[in-house]
């Protein structure tokens, strides 16, 4: 926690994902002050996520609302050797969403894909009050999204944004399973690391 | 859980992490990677890209509203689940046992004092007097006499020991009596004085903000706000404040970008003065502002009624 504006009333001080941890082990010691502070801290970043997911405005509350219930519950399984707290309630807002776009596609076949596309993220300015490791990361993987060949973007999108699975990303594309599963696979190991080559599918 | 061969679950690493699999193969996997030094990491690695992804998408905006709304909800059940769960904690010490204890103690003197009573009797009564008949009737009755006197005086010390014993019982128990009356009030000053000194570690510190409030037109003050970040306590004060109408309380709310967080209601003292204090943690850069708004008794989820005072960040 580092001082960063010397003109503010008082300090402003960046948030870091030990501050988050804190707070999820406040929680695992039943302090529901702290659930209202991660909420305060989280709940904008997971709107924005769902909301993107299921383009739903009520839909997304509750998600919201049930991953934030979900986090009081299991607080105690949160590792954070396994990624930080935001990670974590993203995983499980992401992975709600998508269970809801599935079911709503069960119920009505007349729907069409989420046609939300990677290139909707927007160039953002590195916010200086946000974790500098976040940022970071944040920025690597913008510029390795912009550097994926378009076949392994089509693929990443689909799963991503419609949660299809690889013989349903197989089909919406024409492309074999094994196709599809390599272009999945080093599409992401290249967002995790830019250093990874090929071409997924091609090789 | 489906067994699955190392291979077959590195190969399926990047679907589980994307959740594009099926719940039978993504628990296979999962299931060997706890326990795999190799796919576990990636694993981890790979669901932090996929979740640093939902980092980028556009910002959009929480109905406000709806947002306090949701909280407030969380807040409320998480705190509905714990008290369910929460079995009763021990009270301070009961004080009215603890001089029973000593009332017990007391008592249990007042046996050995009449010990020694017995002790000194036996010590001035000497041993059983030698019968003889060769001694005159005359130094018979002097004799006797002189047990007699002896006897009276024994039983006179034994009546004055136990008269002492007994008033030095009574003082003792008067002594009782007293710290009896008094326990309360001197534990009622050490938890004032306990309280009064936690609030000034409250008070003050580096991690402790001040926020002004100014009244609704900001002409004047109306008081502030204390919020011990460190600790997440909030304490306000506040002055010249008119009564609340009928039926109406005031409510502190603690305002951050996407949601408005009461901190309790209050009605002023007499003079228009109150100091409350509440417990809610914010994120540390989250505060907006603070207000203090009437609301029906009993407050309200979320703000409704005019602003008496402000203050902002």
């Amino acid at each position: 926690m580092n001082p960063v504006d010397k003109d503010q009333p008082y300090p402003v001080e960046v948030w870091t994902n030990a501050d988050d941890v804190a707070l999820v082990r406040r929680m695992v010691e039943t302090d529901e002050t702290a659930l209202g502070a991660l909420y305060d801290q989280w709940s904008h970043a997971l709107y924005s996520l769902v909301l993107h997911l299921l383009q739903d405005p009520d839909e997304a509350e509750d998600v919201v609302e049930e991953t934030f219930w979900h986090a009081w519950r299991k607080a105690s399984s949160y590792e954070p050797s396994k990624g930080p707290v935001s990670t974590w309630l993203l995983t499980i807002g992401r992975r709600r969403a998508l269970d809801q776009l599935r079911a709503r596609k069960r119920h009505r076949e007349d729907l069409t894909e989420n046609g939300a596309t990677f290139a909707d993220f927007p160039s953002g300015a590195p916010d200086e009050l946000e974790d500098a490791e976040l940022s970071a990361r944040r920025e690597q993987v913008r510029e390795a999204l912009r550097g994926l060949p378009p076949e392994q973007r089509e693929v990443l999108e689909l799963g991503y944004f419609n949660g299809l699975s690889q013989s349903g990303i197989a089909d919406a594309t024409g492309q074999p399973p094994g196709t599809v599963k390599t272009r999945m696979r080093i599409a992401l190991q290249k967002l995790r690391d830019p250093r990874v080559s090929g071409r997924g599918g091609e090789e | 859980v489906t067994t699955i061969s190392h291979d077959e679950a590195n190969a399926e690493l990047a679907a589980v992490a994307l959740d594009s699999v099926s719940s039978e193969i993504r628990d296979a996997v999962r299931a060997h990677a706890a326990a795999c030094p190799e796919c576990g990491p990636e694993l981890a690695e790979l669901e932090s890209t996929v979740a640093t992804l939902g980092h980028l998408v556009p910002p959009a905006q929480i109905n406000r509203g709806r947002s306090a709304g949701i909280r407030s909800r969380l807040v409320m059940r998480a705190r509905a689940e714990r008290d369910s769960k929460s079995v009763p904690v021990p009270g301070r010490p009961d004080l009215t046992r603890g001089v029973a204890s000593l009332t017990g103690l007391g008592y249990r003197a007042t046996p050995g004092a009449q010990r020694v009573v017995t002790g000194e009797n036996r010590r001035v009564t000497p041993a059983h007097p030698p019968a003889a008949r060769d001694v005159s009737d005359k130094r018979l009755i002097r004799m006797l006499i002189a047990y007699a006197a002896a006897a009276t005086l024994a039983l006179a010390t034994a009546a004055f020991q136990l008269i002492r014993t007994s008033g030095a019982r009574r003082t003792l128990e008067h002594r009782i009596a007293a710290v009896d009356t008094l326990g309360p009030v001197t534990d009622s000053l050490n938890a004032a004085l306990t309280r009064k000194n936690a609030m000034l570690a409250l008070m003050t510190g580096p991690d402790v903000a001040v926020v002004p409030l100014l009244n609704q037109s900001a002409t004047e003050s109306r008081g502030r706000v204390v919020w011990n970040r460190a600790t997440n306590d909030w304490i306000v004060i506040a002055h010249d404040l008119r009564a609340p109408r009928e039926g109406m309380v005031y409510q502190v709310w603690l305002e951050t970008t996407y949601a408005r967080i009461s901190a309790g209601t209050f009605t002023p003292d007499s003079l228009g003065k109150t100091m409350i204090q509440a417990r809610q943690a914010i994120g540390r850069n989250a505060l907006r502002s603070i207000a203090i708004t009437e609301e029906p008794d009993g407050g309200v989820s979320s703000p409704t009624g005019p602003t008496i005072a402000a203050g902002t960040v």
